[in-house]
């Protein structure tokens, strides 16, 4: 019994220690994308500008946190890119043409207030945010 | 001493006006987002040998100074419009002529087809379309056997329309394709020009036009990139042939045909990259009634190996390697290449400033019609066959 203990109390810590999930992660949409899911082929393609709509045609764009575990959980599992690479990507589209640099907010709650007014948005909060006024896409 | 302090002062002043470049410009017009984005870049180098990049490098050379401001607005959900100016001054090129980048309008139909009108950046290669911007790469110099500094106006853009697409292969990855057609840029201010005009045979006039594709594999393997890109590029150039008391001399390429094969793998800290280029350029010229042809093929390549050790460090190597297929004199063992092992440290001490320092140990120094960063004008005593040299490069960007 005191193993057991002894082996939750690490496993907490181990868990706090590696940083956000993708469990611990939702996705949310404006109301305005028809889709309810979304492949993580198509979220890859969202948040690398290759996707400007999804597979039911609802136009989408990108918003992202700045920083925290969930960001850094996000880029690594949906994105497959690191902070620095992402933005080193972002301005070789912005600095030819390409593309616009992405909205990005501090804080889970101002990602959630421009999801929600925005049409198309698409960005992702801890999974424990509330985000009443947003659609939240299911991962497939 | 005198050195050290223009350094200083250079930095100083160009940190004074870092908080300018941060600041945030954009605006909306009629419920649109209009983003504004600039960057600026200031070097210093420093060879034992050779002068390099026709700067005074064998003195130390500030003479490394580029910039650029771009605005762009997405119109409706499918179609943006934007441009970009940018000036430089490397050495004796350039001048701070400002020079429209690109600028163009941008309709996607779909995700795997769009289409772009206007000066386009060319899509050739890994960097092409980005060389200008080193900030946004580990190293301050890029591969020159491959990415010239000197000659980047000969592929950077072309004024016509792109095809565009990224097309899913689901479980294989996705593919990314451009196509495109256009004139060619001429740049008075690059390389080309002076080159010639330092050979005493001043450049007249420089006309061509450009078509090609890219493609781009994101593979399955996390990371991994491949892609080929292909170029038929034409060039009629008319020179005032000095040796001759100026007789017009008129070239063609017949056609200039350029060829890369490149790859790119990022895994976590790491970086890795290659690129192979191939320019096969025959070009007959005319001259005084007679005629002939002459062999300015060139090939080159480069491997590079990065590593994010902090979030304000990176450090890498690369080694850059150039072939003149014909050299004007093949008894000279020096001028059939260019090779350059290089070392780098980034330093990121902002999200939107960086500070490199990096050696390059070259041997070889090419052939006259080649250039590549060695002239003969800015090396009167001659070229000597290996050049060290330092470079400090810093940038801010927005």
């Amino acid at each position: 019994m005191k193993n057991a203990k002894y082996l939750l109390v690490v496993t907490t810590a181990l868990a706090v220690i590696g940083g956000a999930q993708a469990a611990d992660i939702k996705v949310i949409a404006n109301s305005s994308v028809g889709a309810s899911s979304v492949s993580s082929d198509e979220l890859r393609g969202v948040f690398l500008a290759t996707k400007s709509s999804l597979s039911d045609g609802s136009h989408v764009e990108p918003v992202l946190l700045k920083s925290g575990a969930v960001h850094e959980a996000f880029l690594k599992d949906y994105v497959g890119k690191s902070e620095s690479a992402l933005e080193t990507y972002y301005r070789s589209l912005v600095f030819t043409g390409r593309g616009s640099m992405p909205k990005a907010f501090a804080t889970d709650a101002d990602v959630v207030a421009y999801v929600e007014k925005t049409k198309g948005a698409v960005g992702y909060v801890g999974a424990a945010t509330a985000t009443s006024g947003a659609k939240v896409l299911e991962v497939k | 001493m005198n050195r050290m302090i223009k350094f200083v002062g250079l930095l100083a002043t160009v940190a004074a006006f870092a908080p300018l470049l941060h600041a945030q410009f954009d605006f909306r017009i009629d419920g649109r987002d209009v983003q504004i984005h600039s960057f600026a870049q200031q070097g210093y180098a420093l060879s034992n040998d050779n002068n390099f990049l026709s700067m005074d490098t064998t003195h130390g050379s500030f003479g490394m100074t580029d910039g650029g401001v771009n605005a762009s607005v997405a119109i409706t959900d499918k179609f943006r419009v934007g441009a970009q100016v940018y000036a430089r001054n490397i050495g004796q090129l350039g001048d701070y002529h400002v020079q429209l980048d690109w600028g163009y309008g941008d309709y996607k139909f779909k995700d795997w087809f769009g289409i772009r009108g206007g000066k386009i950046k060319t899509a050739l290669g890994l960097y092409n379309d980005v060389q200008d911007m080193e900030f946004l790469q580990t190293w301050a110099l890029l591969p020159q056997g491959v990415y010239p500094l000197d000659l980047r106006s000969s592929t950077i853009a072309h004024t016509g329309g792109d095809i565009y697409g990224e097309i899913s292969l689901h479980r294989a990855g996705s593919l990314g394709y451009t196509g495109y057609a256009g004139v060619r840029e001429n740049d008075p201010y690059g390389g080309t020009y002076y080159g010639d005009a330092a050979a005493g045979d001043p450049e007249q006039s420089f006309s061509g036009k450009a078509a090609g594709g890219d493609a781009r594999w994101h593979t399955p393997v996390e990371g991994l990139m491949i892609g080929a890109s292909f170029a038929d590029q034409t060039g009629i150039i008319k020179v005032l042939y000095g040796a001759y008391g100026g007789a017009l001399l008129t070239a063609h390429s017949a056609p200039e045909h350029l060829t890369a094969g490149y790859a790119d793998y990022i895994h976590g800290k790491w970086h890795l990259s290659s690129e192979f280029r191939r320019d096969y350029n025959i070009e007959p010229y005319a001259f005084l009634g007679t005629g002939g042809i002459t062999n300015q093929s060139t090939k080159g390549w480069f491997g590079t190996v990065a590593y994010r050790a902090a979030k304000w460090l990176e450090v890498g190597t690369y080694n850059s390697r150039f072939y003149v297929d014909v050299p004007q004199n093949p008894t000279n063992p020096n001028s059939n290449h260019i090779f350059d092992q290089t070392v780098t440290a980034r330093f990121d001490i902002t999200s939107w400033w960086n500070l490199k320092v990096e050696g390059h140990f070259m041997n070889g120094y090419g052939d006259t019609f080649s250039a590549h960063g060695f002239y003969t004008a800015d090396n009167p005593a001659g070229l000597k066959p290996d050049t060290n040299m330092f470079v400090v490069r810093t940038a801010f960007y927005r």
